[in-house]
């Protein structure tokens, strides 16, 4: 586990090196928090409604803030996966005393920490400014926090996942778009799972996808100990799942894999 | 342009389609992965739209032609003009040296020498969505074609300035990618839902509503004066950005890279 931390650490480390860059990619957080103040502005003076689906504008804009902010934030190894697998640079790896597809997710949750950090003082600078008004709480923002780290947990194991199909696939990339689709849907990025009809939210609170994005913003915006207790659990639970998934999945590719020598 | 451009167009069109069916597999998933991406895009508008009959004039057929009209326009840019996002790119690594030695135009060899695959699946989607919109509307469809290939011009020169940047900040990719992605963004949301400052920014600086507001409001609502309009902004932009690349191209050092090119 200490070999892991290192990974997840050095990773960080080496993501705040570039601290300036990183800082000017949250422009696009701004530009996407500007667009959804707009937006629900508009759509909530429109409505006549101080509240759509027990949410107020100012709840709603900070709920998209806190989904942006993991979203943006989230894990981008498939990359890194594919081309090692399809460059054949995997075999360097195999004889490092890790195993390969949790070094990836600990090195892929220690990019996403500094990208977490910046875009979550960006979304909070552009929306307090642009609501004048703070939604949530010191206990919301704590568990927040909490819930965010496994929500970061459950996408690295999901991104590497993702990037282990290479082994099968020529290219992952049209999965992943599938699954960033899937978590702006069903996964409430863009909308709270309030929001969707009965049959839909029935569905999606099923799904892991709720637990990377709306679970941990729902938690900010209205903080519930129980709901909190029962997110984590659910959380956890998935954890254990696609971890096992992993497992399944390396095995499997590592029959596939033939390394040549010299 | 002359016959010699255009030959020159229709020549990488073919060529690269050729080099994409050499691996028809990863070509399709491509293509169907955009589809189903941009498919999910449309149920944010969806939900939203259950619950709000319009915003500000705009109901669910309105939007689903601005997705139609940008998803070709933007399909359409990529599949002839793969390169204009990665114009900074080019620049900065000083890898024009090999369209600056060969006797066609510079922009115009850098810009069609490279094809978007998953492009094609924002072309097929934007058609569908635009037939899926609203009854009968086979009759506009070469009004379609023509407002889309307008916003992709738009998307290409709006592009190709932004890249050029690079000819007076060198490392300009980053600067380059947002704005690119803020006009993508903008382009997706009905400009009225903006307040005041902001939409004189989406028809000047970001030119977002130039791509999909203005030509999906003369689908529903045809004015001849407005599609002047928007022609004449079309071309300026065009001949602006040709204007600032050949101007930077005065500035251009090269990279004194050897590069082999299959």
């Amino acid at each position: 586990m200490t070999r892991y931390g290192f990974v997840l650490w050095t990773a960080a480390r080496q993501q705040w090196t570039y601290r300036a860059e990183l800082a000017m990619r949250t422009i696009q957080m701004a530009l996407f928090m500007g667009v959804f103040m707009a937006l629900w502005t508009t759509a909530f003076g429109v409505s006549g409604q101080a509240e759509l689906s027990g949410y107020t504008v100012v709840e709603m804009v900070w709920y998209l803030a806190m989904t942006e902010t993991i979203t943006l934030s989230s894990s981008r190894v498939f990359i890194e996966i594919s081309e090692a697998v399809k460059a054949g640079d995997l075999a360097y790896t195999l004889t490092r005393p890790l195993s390969y597809p949790f070094y990836q997710v600990a090195n892929s949750l220690g990019n996403s920490a500094p990208r977490f950090l910046l875009n979550l003082l960006m979304a909070a600078a552009v929306v307090g400014l642009g609501m004048r008004q703070v939604a949530g709480s010191l206990p919301g923002l704590l568990a927040f926090l909490g819930t965010a780290a496994l929500a970061l947990l459950l996408d690295a194991l999901v991104a590497v996942l993702i990037g282990l199909l290479a082994f099968w696939i020529e290219e992952v990339m049209p999965i992943f778009w599938i699954y960033q689709k899937l978590l702006f849907t069903v996964g409430g990025l863009f909308l709270p799972l309030e929001m969707f009809p009965d049959w839909l939210r029935r569905v999606a609170e099923w799904m892991p996808f709720q637990f990377i994005t709306y679970v941990p913003a729902r938690t900010f915006v209205a903080f519930e100990p129980e709901f909190v207790l029962r997110a984590v659990g659910g959380q956890i639970i998935y954890v254990a799942v696609l971890t096992g998934l992993v497992i399944f999945v390396w095995r499997r590719a590592q029959l596939r894999l033939v390394v040549h020598g010299g | 342009m002359g016959i010699k451009t255009i030959r020159l167009v229709l020549g990488y069109l073919r060529h690269n389609l050729m080099s994409a069916m050499a691996y028809r597999g990863a070509f399709l998933l491509q293509v169907f992965g955009m589809i189903l991406n941009n498919t999910m895009l449309l149920f944010f508008w969806w939900v939203l739209f259950n619950r709000l009959p319009s915003l500000r004039g705009w109901d669910l057929t309105g939007v689903m032609t601005i997705y139609g009209i940008t998803a070709f326009g933007f399909g359409a840019a990529n599949v002839v003009c793969g390169n204009s996002f990665l114009v900074a790119r080019v620049v900065a690594r000083g890898d024009l040296d090999y369209y600056l030695a060969l006797p066609a135009d510079p922009l115009v060899h850098l810009l069609v020498s490279r094809m978007s695959l998953s492009a094609w699946g924002d072309m097929l989607f934007g058609l569908g969505v635009f037939l899926i919109a609203a009854p009968g509307q086979w009759a506009r469809l070469p009004l379609f074609l023509l407002l889309s290939l307008l916003a992709g011009l738009v998307i290409v020169a709006f592009s190709v300035l932004v890249g050029s940047l690079a000819f007076w900040v060198g490392n300009a990719d980053n600067l380059a990618g947002q704005a690119i992605n803020a006009l993508i963004t903008f382009s997706l949301y009905p400009a009225d839902i903006f307040p005041g400052l902001v939409r004189v920014l989406l028809y000047t600086l970001i030119p977002g509503a130039f791509v999909g507001s203005v030509p999906a409001e003369l689908l529903s609502d045809f004015d001849w004066d407005k599609l002047a309009t928007l022609v004449a902004f079309s071309v300026g932009i065009a001949l602006a950005a040709r204007a600032v690349f050949r101007w930077g191209l005065r500035r251009y050092e090269s990279g004194n890279l050897v590069t082999v090119r299959g």
